[in-house]
This record gives C-alpha cells, structure tokens and sequence, in this order.
C-alpha cells in the first residue's frame, strides 16, 4: 500500500495551489458578489491543462485520471477558488463524450475540454424527479432526422457560461417500446430552450437555472452514443468522476477554512493568551481536521479504484468519499466561523462565504440521504426502501 | 542560441531554516527544498527568449542527488535538457569553488547566453554571476529588470536604488535577473509530464576535469566557525488606545528619531 503521489501528481499539486493562490478568496467572493464569473482563473487554469489533465492525449489532454482532476480540483478550493464547474463539464461531459461519445463526437467536444475553452452543463434534475431519475419526464422523440427535446430542468448550474448543455432525457426504445434515458447534446442558444435563473443563498460565481425545452431539436447526432443502448451506461460513467471531484472540491473548502481559522485563533488573545490555547476552540478545529483527512483518504481510494478501471469498486468508495467530504466540510467551515467569533459572520475573514457552498454540498449533486440508502443497500445488504 | 540557466536548490524561504551543528552547512536534510526563488524568474526569461529567438534551454544545477527533484520542476517549466553536477566531494563548498565547478560545467555546454538569479535566498551573496564570467572571460550583465535580446547584443536595465542603467555587452555572456523581469509560468500538466522523460546528465567532478582538492571542505576559501540564532523578537509595545493613542505614537516615532 502506498499513500504517496507520483512526483508528477505532486508538482501538479503544488502548481495548481500556486496559481489558485495567486488568485485567492477574495478574487473569488468578489466576482460572485459583482454576478460575474472567475473567468480570469478558468482561462489560465484550462491554458496550463490543469482542466484538461483528464482527456485523452489524443485529443490534446494530458491523459491523466481522475486523480489529477481531483487534485485540481481540491487545490483550486483550498487556495478559496472552489470551481464548481469543473465537476460539470470536465468531470462530467468530458467523462461521458470521452467514455460513451461517438468517434466523431469525442474529435468535436473533446478537443475543447482539453484546453477548456468548452464549457458543457448537465441537466438531470427535474422538478418532479430530484432523487428520483428513473421519473425523468424530459422526452425526445425522432423526427425524421432529428430528435425533439420537450421537458424542464431545475437547478443547473453554469447554463450562461457553457456552450453546450448535456441533458438527461428519456426515449422510447424502438424495439421494447420502453421509457429509456439518452444523453443529448444541445447547444444552450437552441431554438425552444429557455433559461431562468434561480436566486441561491450562496456565494459563489456560480449560477443555477430552471431550463425549458419546448421542442427543442438537435440533429441525430447529438445523441451522445449515437443509439439509446449507450444512455444508461454514458450516465452512470459520469457519476464517479462527478462524486469524485465535488469531494475534493469540498474537503479543499474545508482545508482552506481550517487554515483561516488555524492562523486566526493562534493571533488572537481576548484572555491574555491565543484563543487558539483553549482546548473549547482548539479541539473542534482539531476535530474538523481529523474528519478532513479521512474524507481525503477516501477521495484519493475512490480514484485510485477508478483509473484503475474499477468501477464497481469505485462506486462504493466515490459515495462513501462524497459523503464524508460535504460532512467534514460543513463541519469545518462551522467551526471555522464559530472561532472567529463575530469575525467569522464578516465578508472580510472569507469563512462565512464559504458556508453555502459547503451546505449545498450535503444535498447536491446527490443527498446525503440516497448515499445512506445506497450504502445501506449496496453494502449492508438492506431491502431497498424507496 | 543556447541558454544555460544556472538553478540553485535551496531550504524554502518562507519555512523555518537552520544550518547544520556538526558542519555548519545548510541543513537540507530537515528543510522543504525548493528553486531558488529568483531562478525561476531566470527560467522564465530563457523560456521567453527562446520563444522569440528560438534555441535550446538547459539547466544547470550543483547540489546534493536530492537536488533531482527541483531539477524536474525547473523542466516541467519547459526547458529542454538538465546537467546535475553531483558529487560528495563538493559538500562544504565556497562561493570560489562553486564558480569553479558551474564555469567548469558551462564550459563543456557552449553556451551563447547564462541567466541566472541575482541572488540565492540561502547564500544572499550576489557574486556568481560575476565570478562565472570572470573565469569564462566573458561579459556580466547584473540585476537586470529587462533583458533584450537582439542577434547577438545583449541590452539590459540594471536596476538600481535609484533608477536603472542600461548596459549593453555581446554574446557570449552572463545575464542576473531580478524579480522584476517577469512572472514566471506554472508549470503546465503537459510540461509536468514531459519533464520526466527529458535528458537529465548527471556529471561528476572528474567529469568535469575539477579535482576534488579544489572544492568542499578543503577547498573552501571561507570557513563559517561558528553560527547562533537569531536572537527571538523583543515583544513590541503596544499602544492602548483610551483616546490619547495618536500621541502616544507620535511621541514613541519622535522618541526613535523617526520623526
Ligand atoms: C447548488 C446546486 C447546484 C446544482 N447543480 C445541478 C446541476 O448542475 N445539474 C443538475 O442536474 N442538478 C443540479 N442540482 C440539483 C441537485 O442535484 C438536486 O437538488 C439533488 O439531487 C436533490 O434533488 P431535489 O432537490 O429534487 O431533492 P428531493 O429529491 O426533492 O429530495 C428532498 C429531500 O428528501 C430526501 N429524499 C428524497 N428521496 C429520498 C429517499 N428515497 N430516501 C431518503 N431521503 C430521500 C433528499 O435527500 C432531500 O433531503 C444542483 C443543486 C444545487 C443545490
Ligand atoms: C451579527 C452580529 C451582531 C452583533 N451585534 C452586536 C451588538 O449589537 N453589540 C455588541 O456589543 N456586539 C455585537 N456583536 C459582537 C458579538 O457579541 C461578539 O462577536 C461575540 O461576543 C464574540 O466576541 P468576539 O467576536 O470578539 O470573539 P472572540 O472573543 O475573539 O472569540 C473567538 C472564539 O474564541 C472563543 N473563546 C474566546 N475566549 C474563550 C475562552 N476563554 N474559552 C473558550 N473559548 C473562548 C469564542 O467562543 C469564539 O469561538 C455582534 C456580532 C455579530 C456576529
């Protein structure tokens, strides 16, 4: 067993916290605060193929794993840049157009998410079938050479910034005439499609919309695959990486909370001594941390099972990581507030700022509550309960 | 034209560094090693010339074989090649013998051009650009915020504490730099994975035709006898503000001279 990086994973990491520090919190809450989004640090994080490091070299990627992208991912959200489009659209659609996508598909997406230049959402979630996706009522049917997209979307984030929406829609399969999900596709300015954005009580760069599709049509070759064989395994190929990299982004917002705080409570003496020498602040934050980095442990599992081919495995261990991950986060931001004492409700310390984001990580992109039922299932063996 | 960039391995600036109580060297083994700060501006500036000029860009290094990993990092930057000069005699040596041996070393590489940082974080002595030229009997163009490169003159803005100098010299020569010239690139993941498979020489003293008596210990032309630590910082007075706090400052800057 070996619990080192490769040197190369190392100065990967190393380079990434350099460049998100360079950036740093502020940058971040401010852009979020003026509605506007981290352009600057995506453009210079895709130029040096931090974003792309997971695409295939053939279609100019670096050829890593999904470690490397968590890594970005983590170090980017320990400088105080938590990006949360790189769950989306390299962790997601590039997974997915790289796995399942047709030839022709992978030589006209892929190239864009190597250099990042390309920005594709995801839109699964629906009003009525949150949790639930085997109740999609997104549906696409053919029309001659096209399909025709019809249904609502909830909660999708990066619609405004993304060049390319990839939606989870149900198709009826010619030959069982059943209800199927199929990926399609679809560029965000299409004809039929509409967007409204969603007032969220979080601070970030980030936007969520409710999408429309009022047939909408694509041509045929925007079904991801080409066939609706290839919709179920193409989705659940983009959940692991999808689990994953949203753990790392949550255990590297934990990092950089209980590194403010760390360095706030050993400065600050309201007794005479650093509050940081009360065993009342210093042992939540000792505890926060030791939750930190068995939530870390588990991403790094969870890849490792996962570039290794082992899905299977990986599934297990990317829920079990994406759960501990937004627990140790809400944990450590908490507490990384309550230390700062009435500092810690201010824009200016950049602890609160980060509450948000970590709470809305126990319930997206999966609740904590299915990741209990599905380990409660999967691993314990129970009688499925829903 | 071919650059030679000299890149030093040091104890990281920011962390805690101590020399070492049986020799009094650097102690590496307890520091976090990194690149020279001021060498990265350095390769940058190579990787830069190049970029317009075209060429080649090597790195030059002398330390310990742990000095590997910096080496990899300075590559995944982009240069093409690295020589590690690597030996056991050279522990212990002197600014001179240093000299001797990267001269030694720049000697076997022909190089049109050596940057350098204008100082090591460690060593703060400002000297080796200087005494590399002097033994290569070639030009040195020191602390220069801006380095232009045309054919084969070399024009440079030294800076100085009140302005800058413009100083102009021909290839071959040697140019320090500033943290002032550039902002250094992060490596790249493609660069970072390229880095392990560019050429990395490792050369010895005997490789490089330096005997063993010249350097380390027995060569050293200094001696540090004896080193202490700084003492710890004096608590400063804090100034309670109960309404006379502006005075209270005034009459401690005046009381220093300050004012
Ligand atoms: C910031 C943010 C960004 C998002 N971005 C995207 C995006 O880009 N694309 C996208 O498609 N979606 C996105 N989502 C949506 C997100 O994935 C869903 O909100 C999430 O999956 C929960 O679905 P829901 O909101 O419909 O909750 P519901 O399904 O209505 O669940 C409500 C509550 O009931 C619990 N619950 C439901 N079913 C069960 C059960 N069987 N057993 C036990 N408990 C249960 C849930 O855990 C939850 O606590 C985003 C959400 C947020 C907050
Ligand atoms: C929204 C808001 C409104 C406010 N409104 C008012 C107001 O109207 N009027 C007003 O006067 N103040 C107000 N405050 C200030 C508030 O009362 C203080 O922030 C609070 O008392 C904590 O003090 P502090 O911020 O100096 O924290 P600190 O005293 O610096 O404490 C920092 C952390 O150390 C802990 N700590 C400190 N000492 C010890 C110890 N001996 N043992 C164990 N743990 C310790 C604290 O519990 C805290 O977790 C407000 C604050 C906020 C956030």
């Amino acid at each position: 067993m070996d619990f080192d990086l490769t040197p190369e994973q190392q100065l990967l990491r190393d380079s990434v916290a350099a460049l998100g520090r360079r950036f740093g919190h502020s940058y971040y809450v401010d852009k979020a605060k003026a509605g506007e989004h981290t352009d600057e640090l995506w453009a210079e994080a895709a130029k040096l193929g931090y974003l792309g490091v997971g695409v295939p070299t053939e279609y100019g990627g670096g050829g890593g794993g999904i470690t490397e992208l968590a890594i970005v991912s983590e170090e980017l959200a320990a400088a105080g840049c938590p990006l949360l489009l790189i769950v989306v659209s390299p962790a997601i659609a590039a997974t997915v157009i790289a796995r399942h996508g047709t030839p022709e598909q992978r030589t006209a997406y892929l190239p864009g998410f190597a250099d990042g230049t390309l920005k594709c959402c995801f839109a699964i979630t629906e009003p009525d079938a949150g949790s639930n996706f085997h109740r999609l009522a997104t549906v696409a049917r053919r029309d001659g050479d096209d399909y025709v997209l019809s249904g609502r979307k909830v909660f999708i984030s990066g619609v405004d910034e993304s060049a390319y929406v990839l939606v989870v829609a149900r198709m009826a399969d010619e030959r069982s005439g059943r209800l199927q999900p199929a990926l399609f596709v679809v560029p965000t300015d299409a004809p039929g499609l509409s967007t409204t954005k969603i007032d969220m009580e979080i601070v970030s760069p980030e936007n969520q919309y409710m999408l429309f599709l009022d047939d909408v049509r694509v041509p045929a070759d925007a079904l991801v695959g080409g066939s609706v064989d290839a919709g179920l395994p193409a989705l659940f190929s983009g959940l692991n990486p999808e689990r994953i990299t949203v753990a790392a982004m949550g255990i590297g917002t934990a990092r950089y909370a209980l590194e403010r705080a760390s360095s706030y409570v050993a400065g600050r003496s309201v007794w005479g001594r650093p509050v940081g020498s009360h065993q009342g602040v210093a042992h939540p934050l000792a505890h926060a941390a030791v939750q930190v980095e068995l939530a870390r442990l588990m991403i790094a599992k969870a890849a490792h099972l996962y570039d290794a081919g082992r899905d299977v495995e990986a599934g297990v261990a990317a829920n079990m990581a994406k759960y501990a991950s937004s627990e140790a986060a809400v944990l450590a931001v908490d507490t990384a507030i309550q230390v700062h004492g009435g500092n810690g409700m201010t824009t200016e310390y950049g602890v609160a700022t980060l509450m948000g984001g970590v709470r809305a990580g126990r319930i997206a992109p999966v609740s904590r509550e299915m990741i209990l039922n599905f380990v409660a299932q999967h691993v314990l063996g129970q009688e499925k309960s829903y | 034209m071919k650059i030679v960039v000299l890149v030093k391995q040091v104890p990281d600036s920011g962390a805690e560094r101590n020399l070492r109580s049986d020799d009094n060297t650097v102690d590496r083994g307890s520091a976090n090693n990194v690149i020279n700060e001021m060498d990265e501006y350095a390769i940058e500036e190579a990787l830069s010339i190049q970029e317009k000029h075209g060429g080649e860009v090597v790195v030059l290094t002398m330390g310990p074989s742990g000095a590997t990993e910096s080496i990899r990092k300075a590559l995944s930057m982009g240069p093409d090649s690295a020589v590690h000069v690597a030996d056991d005699a050279l522990h212990g040596s002197c600014a001179v013998a240093t000299s001797k041996v990267l001269a030694a070393a720049i000697g076997q590489l022909d190089a049109d051009l050596i940057i350098c940082g204008a100082e090591s974080t460690d060593g703060r002595v400002q000297v080796m650009p200087h005494m590399i030229a002097e033994r290569l009997g070639i030009a040195a163009l020191t602390g220069a915020r801006k380095l232009t490169v045309d054919g084969s003159t070399l024009t440079i803005e030294r800076q100085t504490e009140e302005g800058y100098e413009v100083v102009t010299a021909s290839t071959p020569a040697v140019v320090s730099v500033w943290d002032t010239i550039n902002e250094p690139r992060y490596p790249s993941f493609k660069g970072i994975m390229a880095a392990k498979k560019k050429p990395l020489e490792t050369k010895s003293l005997a490789d490089l035709g330096v005997d063993a008596s010249e350097v380390g210990f027995d060569g050293a032309t200094s001696t540090v006898v004896e080193h202490s630590k700084r003492p710890p910082r004096q608590a400063g007075n804090k100034v309670a503000d109960s309404g006379d706090g502006g005075v209270q400052l005034v009459q401690y800057l005046s009381s220093e001279k300050f004012v």
